[in-house]
């Protein structure tokens, strides 16, 4: 792993959307828990953060998980509106969770007006077994329908995939095809300079 | 003059049976300390050698017992933070029952002289003193842990506990004192009509609105001084926010949600159904209308943002927030065209006030206001670019009759800071101690929600009626709903609607039908509300709110019932300005109405209004008449009405148990079951009416002179 260099770092924003209770909380610390950090604040600035290497390209992630105001409906597009890229997560212990996900998708395409945006499937908690109500399969056909990537991953100690899951965000960003078609609304997109 | 080290110095951890603690060294200073505060001068004649170093320990983690030893230090002292922690939170890792039972369990070790606890003898007086004090404080500030009808069986050990070993205690005193009022409580919660009367405020509303207003039209958006709009919604807020109880919002009990959270939440599920609530109206407002021309829907759009600069103003950033979320939601926010219309000065204004809630830096504007702001008297922090809001604070500060105001916070924030605390922190350490710091850092927050509750008091809103009843009586769309209009209005693409005809049929189909929505879009609460007037309201005009002229103007004028021909709120929303006088508006309706007969606002072509009111002692309290006012429109036999009323006032039962009957000054009128009640009735007297169960002999009677039983509610409603 290089050092991350001291010039401009493109930065994504990452949006973590899902139901409550699905575990996005969790993989935000997860992703973001420094070893030793015993004196956790979640109000400070750069709680969110982080600089990542990704392919062996350096960026800054700037993560949005806003775990605990789903229910605040009206704001979701607001938030939506900022993210780069998109993390859907749902937890396959709840079968309710999975069915919503087409609708955070539809509400995205709508938010950015557009066909296709940078996002990926996230299948949360699969360290539950013996509670998992929704099995990969269906979690593939999902992702397969929506045309998105899909990972299974669990926050829990050890965790599984987490690192990876913030990651192939920034792969699918990186890769997603240029802006055509449907202008943008008029947000302010970030204008991110390679 | 604090050059020297800092007093605390972290010096290490240190582990019991069931406990570990943190252990700080502290300078203190050994000398007399009050000299030293009072004379900072004597400072420098205070040699090092008046310095001493002394230990401190805070509780890291520990058992349950352990936690309750620790709400006392080793010499007996209450610990007041640790108090305030433990039962801001214990509810975490503990139930009532539990901490209470180790309490008193506690509290009898400390009395008896065997040496089950480790205390010397001398100091186990002020060790009961600090049990004592912590019930006392526990009561106090948490009297809803208690709350457990029937039996309420904490507080009855509680009470039997202080009865046998506190007698005479200002404890005992409490814990009766507090039983009974529950149980109080409890009984009247029994009651349904009572309980209807305490919970449903719009009874109130309606029973005291003929006596102390003469405003019965319903308020149109664009006529609703922002002053006014703002002062209502934060008066709102001010309501739910003052009852939420912080420890609900805690990340074990709010985030999750799989676990069943059931009623746990219900005051923090209820300020967010108000921030939806007010998200919901700015998209309705504004898309409802699909006929208006760009420049009309941008001024609705203006009027939310000048609505969100008074909130500002007063400080209520959870309606702000919720106004920027509603333009900035997609059905608003693609509206193009509409935007272009909005002048420049006012979409700067609103990306000022948008800014404020910028996610950047994990919400840091937001937080950085609150922590400036919220327990200021005044709203006083602009950005370095905020032209528009730099103004209108300036204006504020020198107005010397700006009252001050106290905070609504964004109460989302808070909710992920304690979720993501929840998640990051265990809730148990080494061996299953439960882990007190994270109790500490979740009160950090908790603290702060209550500091602000307390700033929230300064707030003093009297509640406009008319501006309930049209907040009550806006429609509110659906996700979906408001996304085809939203299309319709501008549409999407090509995804729009090819067929113009097909989409003028649909849009005056739809034109026809909008008033019944809006109608029928108050009968949640209140379906006449809209509709609701009185003729002795013209003869006391006096509004109890004169915070705005306007308002006041309106009120006086607007005596004329607004009837639903009439009654142009929603079609006529954008193509007046704001600045639309009221006179010329009533003008209008009065035109409209000019062949009724002035002297009774009741009649209309169409229908009356009647009050009926229920027989019993029981519903009337505190000056409070329980009507319900019916629409009575001209082919209505008293048997439907009976149903309407029996529906309005909650009763389940056979209509045709049931009476109805008009009071009139010298008695009443039965009407007779198969009556067309809107001919039957005496219109020359008001129309109160009452609803009783049959009662032997009603079929023959139709007039029943001066009924005593009913008398003072007559008296009452013929008063009114």
């Amino acid at each position: 792993m290089s050092k991350p260099p001291s010039d401009k770092l493109p930065t994504f924003k990452l949006v973590v959307v899902g139901d409550g209770g699905v575990g996005k909380s969790a993989l935000t610390i997860q992703f973001f828990q420094r070893l030793f950090v015993t004196d956790y604040d979640p109000t400070i600035e750069d709680s969110y953060i982080q600089h990542t290497e990704v392919d062996a390209q350096w960026c800054i992630l700037d993560v949005l998980d806003t775990a605990g105001q789903e229910e605040f409906s009206a704001m979701r597009e607001q938030y939506m509106r900022k993210g780069d890229g998109f993390m859907l997560v749902y937890s396959v212990t709840d079968k309710q969770s999975y069915e919503n996900i087409p609708h955070f998708y539809t509400q995205i395409l709508r938010v950015k007006d557009r066909e296709s945006y940078p996002m990926l499937l996230v299948a949360n908690k699969v360290d539950l077994v013996h509670l998992r109500k929704v099995s990969e399969e269906m979690g593939r056909e999902l992702a397969h329908r929506l045309n998105l990537s899909y990972i299974e991953t669990s926050a829990k100690d050890p965790p599984l995939n987490v690192d990876s899951a913030f990651h192939e965000v920034v792969r699918i960003i990186r890769n997603a095809p240029p802006v055509d078609g449907p202008k943008k609304g008029k947000g302010k997109t970030k204008c991110i300079i390679m | 003059m604090n050059t020297e080290a800092p007093t605390w110095r972290l010096w290490g951890e240190e582990k019991c049976e069931g406990a570990i603690y943190t252990v700080y060294l502290k300078k203190v200073r050994y000398h007399h300390p009050s000299r030293s505060i009072t004379q900072e001068s004597d400072d420098d004649e205070i040699s090092h050698l008046e310095w001493e170093t002394v230990r401190v320990r805070f509780l890291k983690a520990g058992t349950l017992e352990k936690l309750i030893e620790s709400l006392a230090s080793d010499t007996g002292e209450l610990e007041s933070t640790f108090v305030n922690v433990f039962l801001a939170t214990y509810r975490t890792f503990a139930s009532t029952r539990q901490v209470l039972n180790l309490i008193l369990e506690r509290y009898l070790a400390l009395n008896s002289s065997c040496n089950k606890v480790n205390v010397p003898k001398h100091l186990r007086e002020d060790h009961k003193k600090a049990l004592r004090l912590t019930l006392q404080v526990w009561l106090d500030a948490y009297p809803e842990d208690f709350r457990d009808p029937p039996m309420f069986s904490c507080l009855q050990q509680l009470r039997e506990f202080t009865r046998v070993h506190l007698p005479g205690s200002d404890l005992h005193i409490k814990v009766g004192y507090k039983l009974e009022k529950m149980r109080r409580e409890e009984d009247i919660k029994g009651s349904p009509m009572l309980e209807r009367i305490l919970s449903c405020e719009e009874i109130r509303v309606h029973s005291f609105s003929p006596m102390t207003n003469g405003d019965h039209q319903p308020y149109e958006f664009l006529d609703i001084c922002e002053s006014i709009f703002a002062q209502q919604l934060t008066r709102m807020d001010t309501v739910l926010f003052k009852n939420v109880i912080a420890h609900q919002c805690l990340g074990s009990v709010w985030s999750r949600r799989d676990r069943g959270r059931g009623d746990s939440a219900a005051t923090v599920t209820a300020t967010i159904e108000q921030f939806n609530a007010v998200s919901f109206r700015v998209q309705s407002t504004i898309l409802v209308d699909t006929e208006l021309k760009p420049s009309q829907r941008a001024r609705l759009i203006v009027k939310w943002i000048d609505i969100a600069q008074e909130l500002r103003l007063h400080k209520n950033f959870s309606s702000l927030k919720a106004i920027i979320s509603g333009l900035q939601s997609n059905p608003i926010y693609r509206l193009k065209k509409t935007w272009g219309a909005v002048i420049k000065d006012k979409s700067e204004l609103f990306e000022e006030l948008a800014r404020i809630f910028s996610e950047e830096n994990n919400q840091l504007n937001q937080r950085e206001l609150l922590m400036k702001e919220g327990t200021a008297k005044h709203a006083e922090t602009v950005h370095a670019n905020d032209r528009h809001l730099h103004k209108a604070l300036e204006k504020l500060a020198i107005n010397p009759l700006a009252v001050s105001y106290g905070t609504i916070p964004y109460l989302g924030t808070f909710l992920t800071d304690l979720t993501m605390i929840d998640t990051a922190i265990p809730d148990t350490v080494a061996n299953g101690l439960i882990n007190f710091d994270k109790k500490r850092k979740e009160f950090e927050v908790l603290a702060q929600i209550r500091l602000l509750q307390g700033a929230a008091n300064a707030y003093q809103l009297e509640r406009d009626e008319r501006f309930e009843r049209w907040w009550d009586s806006v429609l509110v769309l659906d996700d979906k709903e408001a996304w085809r209009l939203s299309c319709q209005i501008e549409p999407q693409g090509s995804s729009a609607p090819s067929s113009t005809r097909e989409s003028k049929m649909r849009k005056r189909a739809q034109f026809g039908h909008r008033k019944n929505d809006s109608i029928a879009s108050t009968s949640s609460g209140s379906s006449s509300s809209q509709f609701f007037f009185d003729n002795d309201s013209i003869n006391s005009p006096t509004s109890h709110n004169d915070t705005c002229s306007l308002e006041r103007k309106m009120s006086t004028s607007s005596s004329s019932s607004s009837l639903p021909s009439l009654d142009v709120s929603v079609n006529s929303g954008g193509t007046t300005a704001s600045g639309r006088t009221p006179e010329r508006q009533t003008g209008t309706l009065q035109q409209g109405l000019s062949q009724q007969p002035a002297s009774s606002p009741y009649i209309t072509p169409d229908f009356y209004i009647i009050r009926v009111s229920i027989e019993s002692g029981a519903h009337e309290v505190d000056g409070v008449n329980l009507y319900k006012s019916i629409m009575l429109s001209n082919s209505e036999r008293t048997i439907s009405v009976i149903r309407k009323a029996m529906e309005k006032h909650g009763f389940e039962g056979n209509p045709e148990d049931y009476t109805l009957a008009q009071f009139l000054p010298d008695g009443e009128m039965l009407l007779p079951a198969s009556a067309n009640v809107y001919y039957a009735i005496n219109t020359q007297h008001d129309l109160n009416f009452v609803l009783r169960r049959r009662r032997h002999g009603d079929e023959n009677t139709i007039i029943r002179r001066n009924p005593t039983k009913d008398h003072k509610i007559r008296k009452k409603l013929l008063m009114t």
